[in-house]
């Protein structure tokens, strides 16, 4: 597969997960102009049990591949690092809207997260697991063109000032990099890998089912 | 099966082009002055002339009906055909004149055609695709031999003050907002046909349909474009639900917005759409020769243009042809009124491909269809 026909894939794969999102009933109620602050609180301790384990799956990721992917190695080492603490947004946003600490730290994980985290595991520990590309494609697809109008959506149903929506603009306003690192890593060479092409889509897909998956689940622990 | 070809064009644009400083001639101002908004959308849409059904005085002159029969009396004499030949009529249209009967009938009346069947196709732009289909797919089956389809609008009628001033918001702001003021820059009247045959034409060109491809996306987004209803927390609420028809029209159901924003995040359906035809095999980008797309905006163009790009499918613009900016935005109306200057222009030659892109805002509708000039 080119690195033309992936890109084209995973967009058919991003434009079917953006729009099928808008079918999630929490989606619907922000869309809606129907979110309520306990809404927001429960997508937060929601939330945070997903992104807390981010950069360890891309840590581990990294930890699988070979020297002869150096290069990418670093890439997923760099990218772990920027995203490690990224949760603790989270938490002081929820604290921001009343929240405690304890409270947001302590929540389980929805079944829906258990699933998503399972798996990203699971793939992170295979060698070479560079097939994980689909995924940061969607979570950073996510970043880049959802979280900032989430976000702003949030920030004024509920009249919150920045602060208490931070992650998400932040998000929204930092992840044009992360994308270009993508197409970078695209097109340095592992796509002569057998089939890496098509796995990388599929793991888009089932990345992209997934964390529809978890937003769904919200508040099914 | 039979194969459908498309043997002719027609037309019906009612008075004289109007440029941009006379358009309140014909559709007014609202309030004290012209919208503030006025100079935005008409950068945005980049359309320069239009026409209007109306006269100066406000008076209208036609009948969607009746452009629409004019339409396709234009599109008979340029076929091979005579109007006796018609077998069946598919209309569209977003809004036409009476809330029954359907606009097929009322077309059907004013044309001197005997014994034929109808179809009336109501979305916005988008139905001027879904009444081809019915048409091209009749042809198909060998139910009719000789076909016409037509798209028919008189948006302006909608848009005079007084449509407007009974309003809640009005009556508050003395001023529309921008969903109202866009479409009132945006959309202009006008009417298109064409004529759909079992075989092609005999010494000239014809456009074989290859195929048709549509997809609604309305579970996945709300309503963006509406009209006769209002929308309360998501939930669309008709006027005929309203306690009284004067109550309906104090909370705005007669006055047609469009969400803008709406329209952005659907941009990238569309171009899903797009990229799985390619992947299906159904679209090589390389081998189209003209693209013909109804977008209702240039600045909604470019915004495709950046995606396709990206994903290494964008046809060339020089291939991509367009009247929006000096014929108006009509609605179910422009893809005829796009094609038939196409048809008749002397740029298709023989084994050329002609895609053509009908989306609607609506509530997510997209469409393709693919030509082939024969």
């Amino acid at each position: 597969m080119s690195s033309e026909s992936v890109m084209r894939n995973l967009l058919i794969v991003w434009t079917d997960f953006e729009s099928r999102l808008n079918t999630v009933p929490i989606m619907k109620k922000l869309n809606n102009g129907r979110f309520s602050i306990e809404d927001y609180k429960e997508l937060l301790v929601n939330h945070r049990q997903q992104v807390v384990e981010g950069s360890r799956w891309i840590a581990r990721a990294a930890s699988s591949i070979t020297s002869d992917y150096l290069e990418q190695r670093s890439t997923f080492l760099k990218h772990s690092v920027t995203e490690h603490r990224d949760y603790e947004m989270l938490e002081n946003q929820f604290c921001a809207i009343g929240g405690t600490l304890e409270e947001i730290r302590n929540a389980p994980k929805n079944i829906g997260t258990e699933i998503f985290h399972s798996y990203m595991y699971e793939q992170s520990s295979q060698q070479n697991p560079f097939h994980l590309l689909g995924s940061m494609f969607i979570i950073e697809g996510l970043g880049q063109r959802k979280a900032k109008r989430w976000g702003l959506a949030i920030k004024d149903q509920l009249d919150l000032d920045d602060k208490a929506v931070e992650f998400y603009i932040y998000h929204g306003d930092n992840d044009p990099e992360h994308m270009e690192e993508f197409e970078h890593s695209l097109n340095s060479g592992i796509l002569e890998i057998e089939s890496m092409g098509e796995k990388i889509v599929k793991t888009a897909k089932i990345t992209a089912l997934l964390y529809e998956l978890q937003l769904r689940e919200i508040g099914n622990y | 099966m039979s194969d459908a070809f498309i043997t002719a064009f027609g037309e019906y644009l009612p008075g004289e082009p109007v440029d941009n400083d006379h358009i309140e001639d014909f559709i007014g101002i609202i309030g004290d002055q012209i919208s503030k908004y006025k100079k935005m959308v008409l950068r945005q849409n980049k359309i320069v002339s239009r026409h209007y059904a109306c006269n100066k005085d406000g008076q209208f002159e036609f009948t969607v009906a009746q452009i629409a029969a004019k339409a396709i009396e234009d599109a008979i004499d340029n076929s091979q055909a005579d109007i006796s030949d018609l077998e069946f009529l598919a209309t569209s249209c977003s809004i036409h004149d009476s809330i029954i009967p359907g606009l097929a009938s009322l077309v059907h009346g004013q044309l001197g055609a005997d014994r034929i069947d109808i179809s009336s196709h109501q979305s916005v732009c988008g139905s001027s695709i879904m009444a081809m289909r019915s048409a091209v797919n009749a042809i198909r089956l060998e139910e009719f031999k000789l076909a016409c389809v037509s798209g028919s609008e008189i948006a302006s009628r909608h848009f005079r003050p007084t449509f407007y001033e009974g309003t809640q918001h009005f009556k508050q702001e003395n001023a529309l907002p921008l969903e109202q003021e866009f479409l009132r820059y945006t959309l202009s009247d006008g009417a298109g046909a064409a004529i759909i045959e079992s075989r092609p034409n005999v010494n000239a060109i014809s456009l074989k349909v290859k195929w048709i491809k549509a997809r609604s996306f309305a579970n996945r987004f709300s309503t963006c474009m509406i009209g006769g209803a209002i929308k309360e927390e998501g939930r669309v609420i008709s006027w005929g639900n309203q306690e009284s028809l004067q109550a309906a029209i104090e909370k705005g159901c007669f006055a047609l917005s469009q969400d803008l924003k709406l329209v952005y995040e659907m941009i990238p359906v569309w171009v899903g759409h797009y990229l799985s035809l390619v992947e299906d095999g159904l679209i090589d980008p390389e081998k189209i020769d003209h693209v013909v797309s109804h977008y209702s905006s240039e600045s909604l163009k470019a915004e495709v243009v950046k995606l396709l790009t990206k994903a290494g499918v964008m046809i060339d613009e020089e291939k991509w042809f367009s009247n929006l900016t000096y014929k108006g935005n009509t609605g179910s109306a422009s893809i005829f009124i796009l094609l038939n200057e196409l048809f008749y222009s002397g740029k298709l030659k023989v084994g050329d491909s002609v895609l053509c892109h009908v989306p609607e805002s609506g509530q997510a509708y997209n469409s393709f269809m693919l030509l082939e000039v024969v």
